[in-house]
C-alpha cells in the first residue's frame, strides 16, 4: 500500500523532532515524574519482579524450617509472618501487578496507540503500589509483619488479642493496592475498547488485547468485593463493630465469601494474562498465525464468567449444604473445559507451524507440561469428597503452585525471555535462558511433586514444624533441595536480566520475525509509534507489507504534534473507525502528590494518628481536585484537527462516545460491585439468623423514604441542569445545579436521621452495625456527589463548562445515574426490607 | 483388662516433641528410608491408608482420579513434544481445528461430566447426616481451643455424658457423629485415617458422621490454621472394638481411683484447679483441658509429647516454650519438687 | 426471528450466553441457600426447590439455545470457515457469529452441569 507523500524528508525530519520533544522524559530527579507508559511499565514490572525476589527469599526461608522434622530454625510466630507474606506479596504485589505493567508498557504499541488513554492515572496506580507494597512488606523488618494468612480469617485476624497491627498493615496496605489496580484496569478497559489503530476490528485485534480486556472486566468484578470486606473488617479492628463476631450476632464465614469472591477470579486473572503472553509467543515460533482464534475468545471470556461461579470450593469444609457444595463443584468443573481449549490452541498453532524451540518456547511448553498437572489437580480437589480429604494439605500448596508457577510464572520468564529486546534493544542470553530453564524445571517438580504425598499422608498447610516419625520428613527434605534448585534458575534469570549489555550490538528490531505491531517500536523513542497507521490484518507486520517503513516515515495517522500536546486516536468499539483526536495528560508530579498522600492516610490510619489522617486526606482531595482541574475536560484551542491523510477529527468529545464517559462507567460498575457486597452481606444476616434485628429498634421507614425522596429529586434536579445547559441556558443550569446541591445535603441529613433517630448503637449488634455501614456508604457516595455538583458549577462560573464543552456535567450525571440506584437499594432495604419480615 | 481408663489397643503413635530442639539443618539419614516408603509407610495420619468409611471411598475416587489423570497427561505432554518438533511438512490448519475441538472441548466435557455425575452420586452417600437423626449413637462433641480440643462423648443410651480432651476413642463399626465447635478462632477437625476434615466456626455447630471400619490408632491434626502454634495441635484417635469401647466408657464416667493421692494437695494448692477439673476433687475449671484420666491418655499437650511424669514436669514448667502462644502460665517458680509431685500425680490419673 | 436483526452490530450480544450461565448459577445457588437456611419457616419441601431449579435451567437452556441459533445464523450457518481475518465489517460479524456459538456451547455444557446435582441430591444434607 503507497500513500501520497505528505511532507518532504526535511519536513519529516522537523516532524520526528517536535514529536519527540513532546514525548520527551524530563531528566534528573524529574525522571520519575514521567507518567510515559513505557517508563510506567517498566517501573512496575521491575518493583512487581523486585517483591516477588523477596517473597521467594521468604519461601526458602519456610523451606529451610521444613527440611527437617522439629526444626528450630525459624520461630513459630516467625514462620507465620513469612508465609503470610509470602501469599500476600506473590498474589498481590507480583502476580496482578507483572501484568498491569505488562499490559502499561505492551498495549499502547500493540494496539498502535500511542498511550493509553489516561497516562497519569497508571502513574498514580504505580506510585499507590510501590508505596503500599513497600509499607507491606517492610514491615517483616520490624517483626511487625501480618501473620494471620494470606486470607486472614476472622476471628483470628480481627481478635487483637492474637493478630497485632499486622493485620492493620496488611488491610489498609492492600486496599490501597486494590485502588491501583482498579485504576489499571479501568485504564486497560478503555485503552483496548476505544484506542485501537484504525481498521483494527475486534476481529483483527491481537490476542493478548483480548485476554487484558476480559481481565480487567474481572478485576473490576473481583476487587471490590474485597475492598468491602476490608471495610466490614477495618470497622472491626478499628472500632469494634461486630460484623465477624459470633457473639453479637456477626459471622466469619460471610469475610470467607466476600474473599473468596475475590480470590477465586483472582487465580484467573492471574493466569489468563500469562497466557495471553502465551498467545502472542506460540505464532511467532510457530511461524504462522493461531489456529482457533475464536477459540481463544470463548476460552478467554468462558473462564471470565466461570471463574466467578468458584468461589465455595475454598469453603467445601465449612459445613454448608451439600447441594451449594455441588453447585461450586460443577462450576469449578466446568472451568476446565476453556482452560483445556487454550492448551489445545497452543498445540493445534504448533502443529500447523514449524516451531523453532527457542527459549521463549522452551519456557512456554514447559510451563504447560507444570500446569497440566496443576490443571488436574484442580479437576480432583474441584470434587467436594476428594477435597475434604485434601482441603488445608500440602496436597493443595502442591496444585496452587503447579497452577500458579506452570500457568504464570514460566509463561512470564517466557515473556522476559521473548519482550526483552523491546526494553533494550538487545536479545537475553540464549545459553543462560536455557541453562535458567532446565534449572528451574527440574527444581520445581523436584521441591513440589513431593508435596502431593505429603499432603495425602496427612501433613496439613502452614505448620511451621512437624514430627519426626509421621512419614513426612524425607518428603520434606527432597522439597527443600528442590527449591533451592529453583531458586538457583530464577537467579540466572535475574543475572541475565541485569549483567550489562552496552558493550553488546545493538539487536535489530523485530528480532523474531514477529507479526504483531508491538515490535516496529523502538525502545529508544518515547512515543510508541511514529506515525498511527491502518491496520488490515491480524499480523500486520507478517502481512502489510513495508508497513514499518511507512510508519517510521510518518506516513500515516498523527506524524506530528504542532499544537505541542501528546495526542492519540480514539476509534471504534467495533471496527475502529476513527472518531476522535484524544489530548493525554503529560509529565506531572500530581500523580506522586496525590498517590503519596493517599498512601499517608492510609498509613497514618494504621496507626490510629486520626489528625494526621484527615490532614492527609484533605491533602489527597485538593490534589486530585487540581489534577481534574488543570488536566481534564480543557477546552481545546480549536475544534477539529486534521490528524493526517486527509482526516479532520474533533478534539473534544462529551458522553458515551468519550473516553473520560467510559471511564467513570466502569469505575461505578466496580463501585456498585462493593456496594452490592454489602447488601448481600445484610441479608447473609438475614439468612443465618431467625430473626437478625434480634429485637432491636432498625431505622424506621420514614426518614429513609425522606431521604431516597430527596436524592431522586436531586438526581432530577441535574438531569434538568444538564437540559438546560443543552439549551445554552447556563444560569439557569447554575441555578437547577444549586437546588440540587441542597437537595443533596439534605437527602444526606435524612438519610443519617433514620438510624441516629432510633439510637442504633453499631457495637451492640449486627444488625444495627450492617444497616450503619450501609448508610455511611451511601452518605460518603451523596458527599463525592456533592463535590461533584460544586465542581461543575465553579467549572461553568469560570467558563470552562459550556453547552458545547460539556464532558464535566455528563459524567458527573452519570455518575448520579449509580448514585440514584445506591440511594433506591440503601433506603429500600434498610427502611423496607424490615417491613417484610 | 486393667481397671484403669487405658487402650486395649497399642502401637502406632510416637509423638514428637521429644527430638525438639535435638535437630538443626545437617545429619540426617534419607536413602536408606526411601524404597520402603515408597511402597506406601503412610503412618497413622494418612488419607492413603484408610481405616474409615468415607476415607475409603476417597482414597478409591483418588486412584482412579490418579490413573486417569496421569494418562491425560502423559497424552497432552507426548502431543506438546511432537508439536515442538521441527517438521517440513506441518499439519493442515483444518486437522489442527478438529484437534482443538475434539482434543480441547469434546472430550474435556464428556469426561468431566462423568466424573461430576459418579460424585454427586456419591456425596450422600458418604456423608450422610439425616437419615440417621433417629438412630440412637454416640455423639461426641469436640470444641476448638487454641490449641487443644474440648472432647465431651454423649452415649447413645441416655447415660451421662462424659468430659474428656485430646484424645478421641470410638467405636468400630458404628456411625459416631461429631458436633464441632469452637471457643475462639476457626479450627478445623480432621482424622485422615477416618475421613475428611471439617471446619468449627465460633458461632456455628457443624456435624461430621464418621465410621471406622479397623480398630487401630490413628492421629488428628488441626487443619484450620488458628494462630501462632498451630502445627502443635493434634490428637491422638483410637478406634476400638465396641465392647472395649463400651468398658472403657463407663470406666471414663467415674473418677480416677488416684483423685487422693499425695499429689492432690499440691495441684489444689498451686490453684491448678482455678482452670483443670479433675473428677471427684475440688477442681473443678472449666478454662484448660479437663484432666480426670490424663494419666491413661496416649499424648500429652494436644498430641505433641509422649505422656510420662517427665514431660508432665516439663510442659508445667515452661507450657510456653513447648507451644508458643498457649494460654496456660508457666508454673517454673515453683519449687522443683512440688511440680514432680504434681507431675507424679497426674500420670497417676487412669 | 424478525425482532432481531441479522447484522447484530454490538459487543454485548457475545456475552448473551455466559450471562445466562450466571444468572442460572446464582438464582440456583441463592435459592437454595435461602431455602436450606430458613427451611424451617418455609410452607413447601426439598422437591419444590428441585422443581424450581429445574425450571430455571429449562428457562436458561432456553435461552441459550436461542442466542445460539442467533449466532449461527450470524456466522452464515457454517458456510464460512474461519479464521474470519479479513478487514471487512463481513468477516468481523462472522467471528461475531463464530465466538457467540462457541460460547453458547460453553454455557449451555456449563448449565448442564451446574444443575445435575438436582438428580442426586435430595435434602439440605451437611
Amino acid at each position: 500500500m503507497t500513500r501520497p507523500e505528505t511532507a518532504s524528508v526535511k519536513g519529516r525530519q522537523a516532524q520526528a523532532e517536535r514529536l519527540r520533544a513532546v514525548w520527551d522524559n524530563p531528566s534528573g530527579w524529574r525522571y520519575w515524574t514521567s507518567v510515559n507508559n513505557f517508563q510506567i511499565g517498566l517501573w512496575y514490572g521491575s518493583a512487581a519482579f523486585a517483591f516477588m525476589l523477596f517473597a521467594g527469599v521468604l519461601a526458602l526461608l519456610m523451606r529451610m524450617q521444613l527440611a527437617l522434622p522439629e526444626n528450630n530454625f525459624l520461630s513459630a510466630d516467625l514462620f507465620n509472618q513469612a508465609f503470610t507474606l509470602h501469599g500476600t506479596v506473590m498474589m498481590f504485589l507480583f502476580a496482578v501487578p507483572i501484568f498491569e505493567a505488562i499490559a502499561i508498557f505492551l498495549l499502547p504499541p500493540m494496539l498502535g496507540a500511542r498511550e493509553l488513554p489516561f497516562p497519569r492515572l497508571s502513574a498514580f496506580g504505580f506510585w499507590s503500589f510501590l508505596i503500599g507494597g513497600v509499607f507491606v512488606c517492610g514491615s517483616i523488618f520490624f517483626n511487625a509483619a501480618p501473620s494471620s494468612g494470606w486470607f486472614m480469617y476472622p476471628p483470628l485476624a480481627t481478635d487483637k488479642d492474637f493478630s497485632g497491627i499486622g493485620a492493620d498493615i496488611w488491610l489498609l496496605g492492600l486496599s490501597f493496592i486494590e485502588i491501583a489496580s482498579i485504576a489499571a484496569a479501568i485504564e486497560i478497559i478503555v485503552g483496548v475498547m476505544k484506542c485501537r489503530a484504525p481498521g483494527m476490528r475486534i476481529n483483527m485485534m491481537p490476542l493478548f488485547a483480548w485476554y487484558l480486556l476480559i481481565v480487567a472486566g474481572m478485576i473490576l468484578f473481583a476487587f471490590p468485593p474485597l475492598i468491602a470486606g476490608d471495610l466490614l473488617f477495618e470497622m472491626q479492628r478499628m472500632f469494634d463493630w461486630p460484623f465477624f463476631d459470633a457473639q453479637r450476632g456477626g459471622d466469619p464465614l460471610l469475610w470467607q465469601h466476600l474473599f473468596w469472591i475475590f480470590g477465586h477470579p483472582e487465580v484467573y486473572i492471574i493466569f489468563l494474562p500469562a497466557i495471553a503472553l502465551m498467545a502472542m509467543i506460540v505464532p511467532t515460533f510457530a511461524q504462522r498465525p493461531i489456529v482457533g482464534y475464536s477459540w481463544i475468545v470463548l476460552a478467554a471470556v468462558g473462564t471470565g464468567f466461570l471463574s466467578f461461579g468458584l468461589w465455595v470450593h475454598h469453603m467445601f469444609t465449612t459445613g454448608l449444604p451439600q447441594i451449594s457444595l455441588a453447585f461450586f463443584s460443577a462450576a469449578s468443573e466446568a472451568v476446565a473445559i476453556p482452560t483445556g481449549v487454550q492448551i489445545f490452541v497452543f498445540i493445534a498453532t504448533m502443529l500447523a507451524g514449524k516451531v523453532i524451540l527457542s527459549v521463549p518456547m522452551l519456557f512456554g511448553t514447559g510451563g504447560i507440561a507444570i500446569f497440566v498437572i496443576g490443571g488436574l489437580t484442580g479437576v480432583m480437589v474441584a470434587l467436594a469428597p476428594f477435597d475434604w480429604q485434601a482441603h488445608d494439605t500440602y496436597f493443595i500448596v502442591a496444585h496452587l503452585h503447579y497452577v500458579l508457577i506452570g500457568g504464570m510464572l514460566f509463561p512470564v520468564i517466557a515473556g522476559i525471555y521473548y519482550y526483552y529486546p523491546l526494553v533494550d534493544a538487545r536479545k537475553l542470553s540464549d545459553h543462560l535462558g536455557r541453562l535458567a530453564f532446565w534449572q528451574m524445571f527440574i527444581g520445581f517438580n523436584v521441591a513440589f511433586f513431593p508435596m502431593h504425598l505429603a499432603g495425602l499422608r496427612g501433613m496439613p498447610r502452614r505448620v511451621f514444624t512437624y514430627p519426626a516419625d509421621i512419614g513426612w520428613h524425607w518428603l520434606n527434605l527432597i522439597s527443600t533441595v528442590g527449591a533451592f534448585i529453583f531458586a538457583a534458575g530464577v537467579l540466572v534469570v535475574v543475572i541475565d536480566v541485569l549483567r550489562p549489555k552496552h558493550h553488546a550490538p545493538r539487536g535489530e528490531t523485530n528480532p523474531w520475525n514477529a507479526g504483531t505491531l508491538e515490535w516496529i517500536s523502538e525502545p529508544e523513542e518515547n512515543w510508541g509509534v511514529r506515525s498511527i497507521p491502518i491496520i488490515t490484518s491480524r499480523y500486520p507486520l507478517w502481512d502489510q507489507k513495508n508497513l514499518a517503513s511507512e510508519i517510521n516515515e510518518g506516513r500515516f495517522y498523527l506524524p506530528d504534534a504542532q499544537e505541542g500536546y501528546r495526542e492519540t486516536l480514539v476509534t471504534s468499539v467495533l471496527d475502529a473507525e476513527p472518531l476522535q483526536c484524544l489530548r493525554v495528560g503529560g509529565t506531572s508530579y500530581v500523580t506522586i502528590v496525590s498517590a503519596a498522600s493517599l498512601g499517608a492516610v492510609f498509613i497514618a490510619l494504621t496507626f490510629h494518628w486520626w489528625i494526621t489522617a484527615l490532614i492527609c486526606g484533605v491533602v489527597t482531595c485538593a490534589a486530585i481536585i487540581y489534577w481534574l482541574w488543570t488536566g481534564t475536560a480543557e477546552i481545546p484551542e480549536k475544534p477539529r484537527k486534521d490528524v493526517g491523510l486527509g482526516l479532520i477529527l474533533p478534539l473534544y468529545v462529551s458522553g458515551p462516545s468519550s473516553v473520560g464517559w467510559w471511564a467513570m462507567f466502569i469505575t461505578m460498575v466496580g463501585d456498585g460491585t462493593a456496594f452490592a457486597s454489602l447488601v448481600f452481606g445484610y441479608f447473609f444476616y438475614w439468612t443465618i439468623h431467625d430473626d437478625f434485628t434480634a429485637g432491636l429498634a432498625g431505622p424506621g421507614s420514614f426518614w429513609p423514604m425522606v431521604a431516597l425522596a430527596l436524592f431522586l429529586a436531586a438526581w432530577l434536579a441535574l438531569l434538568t441542569a444538564r437540559t438546560l445547559n443543552d439549551r445554552g441556558q447556563p444560569f439557569a443550569m447554575r441555578l437547577s445545579l444549586m437546588a440540587a446541591l441542597f437537595l443533596t445535603a439534605g437527602g444526606s441529613a435524612a438519610g443519617f436521621m433514620g438510624p441516629w433517630s432510633h439510637a442504633m448503637a453499631p457495637t451492640a449488634h449486627i444488625y444495627p452495625a450492617i444497616v450503619w455501614i450501609l448508610v455511611i456508604w451511601m452518605l460518603a457516595h451523596a458527599a463525592v456527589g456533592l463535590m461533584m455538583q460544586v465542581y461543575c458549577l465553579a467549572r461553568s462560573l469560570t467558563g470552562r463548562l459550556t453547552d458545547e464543552y460539556d464532558m464535566d456535567l455528563r459524567n458527573v450525571v452519570l455518575y448520579w445515574h449509580f448514585l440514584s440506584i445506591t440511594a433506591v437499594v440503601t433506603f429500600a432495604v434498610i427502611g423496607l426490607f424490615p417491613l417484610a419480615i | 483388662m486393667r481397671a484403669d481408663c487405658r487402650a486395649s489397643v497399642d502401637g502406632g503413635i510416637v509423638p514428637f516433641m521429644r527430638h525438639r530442639n535435638a535437630h538443626r539443618l545437617g545429619g540426617f539419614a534419607v536413602p536408606a528410608l526411601l524404597p520402603s516408603c515408597l511402597a506406601g509407610c503412610s503412618g497413622i495420619q494418612s488419607a492413603l491408608e484408610p481405616a474409615g468409611e468415607e476415607a475409603a471411598s476417597v482414597f478409591n475416587l483418588f486412584w482412579f482420579m490418579f490413573s486417569g489423570g496421569a494418562i491425560i497427561w502423559l497424552g497432552v505432554v507426548a502431543l506438546v513434544m511432537y508439536a515442538s518438533r521441527a517438521r517440513q511438512n506441518p499439519h493442515s490448519e483444518r486437522a489442527s481445528g478438529l484437534l482443538i475441538l475434539w482434543g480441547g472441548a469434546i472430550f474435556p466435557s464428556a469426561v468431566l461430566a462423568l466424573l461430576l455425575g459418579f460424585t454427586f452420586w456419591l456425596m450422600p452417600g458418604i456423608r450422610p447426616w439425616t437419615a440417621l437423626a433417629d438412630a440412637p449413637q454416640l455423639r461426641i462433641e469436640v470444641v476448638g481451643e487454641q490449641f487443644w480440643w474440648r472432647v465431651t462423648y454423649f452415649p447413645g443410651d441416655g447415660s451421662d455424658a462424659v468430659v474428656s480432651a485430646n484424645e478421641i476413642r470410638l467405636p468400630v463399626g458404628q456411625r459416631v457423629e461429631f458436633t464441632l465447635k469452637s471457643n475462639d478462632v476457626i479450627h478445623s477437625f480432621w482424622i485422615p485415617s477416618l475421613g475428611g476434615k471439617m471446619d468449627m466456626i465460633p458461632g456455628r455447630t457443624n456435624r461430621l458422621s464418621l465410621l471406622a471400619t479397623k480398630p487401630g490408632i490413628f492421629r488428628g491434626p488441626c487443619a484450620e490454621y488458628c494462630g501462632t502454634s498451630h502445627a502443635l495441635m493434634a490428637f491422638s484417635v483410637v478406634a476400638m472394638e465396641p465392647m472395649a469401647f463400651g468398658k472403657w466408657l463407663s470406666r471414663c464416667a467415674k473418677s480416677s481411683e488416684n483423685v487422693a493421692a499425695a499429689g492432690s494437695d499440691a495441684f489444689l494448692a498451686n490453684g491448678c484447679g482455678a482452670c483443670h477439673t479433675i473428677k471427684g476433687t475440688e477442681a473443678t475449671g472449666v478454662i484448660g483441658p479437663d484432666l480426670s484420666h490424663v494419666g491413661s491418655r496416649r499424648t500429652l499437650g494436644a498430641g505433641i509429647l509422649p505422656n510420662n511424669e517427665a514431660t508432665i514436669a516439663r510442659f508445667i514448667t515452661e507450657p510456653d516454650r513447648i507451644k508458643p502462644g498457649v494460654q496456660m502460665p508457666a508454673f517454673g517458680m515453683l519449687p522443683h519438687q512440688d511440680i514432680e509431685t504434681i507431675a507424679a500425680y497426674l500420670k497417676g490419673l487412669k | 426471528m424478525r425482532f432481531v436483526p441479522k447484522q447484530i452490530e454490538s459487543l454485548w450480544t457475545l456475552f448473551t450466553a455466559p450471562v445466562v450461565w450466571a444468572v442460572h448459577f446464582l438464582a440456583s445457588y441463592l435459592s437454595a441457600a435461602v431455602f436450606c437456611a430458613k427451611q424451617e419457616q418455609l410452607a413447601f419441601g426439598f422437591d419444590m426447590l428441585r422443581l424450581a431449579i429445574a425450571t430455571f435451567t429449562s428457562v436458561a437452556l432456553a435461552m441459550i439455545v436461542l442466542s445460539a441459533w442467533l449466532a449461527w445464523r450470524q456466522w452464515g450457518f457454517g458456510a464460512h470457515d474461519p479464521p474470519h481475518d479479513d478487514p471487512t465489517g463481513h468477516d468481523r460479524r462472522l467471528f461475531q457469529g463464530f465466538a457467540t456459538l462457541l460460547l453458547s456451547g460453553l454455557s449451555f455444557v456449563a448449565v448442564i452441569y451446574v444443575a445435575m446435582p438436582l438428580l442426586f441430591v435430595t435434602e439440605c444434607w451437611r
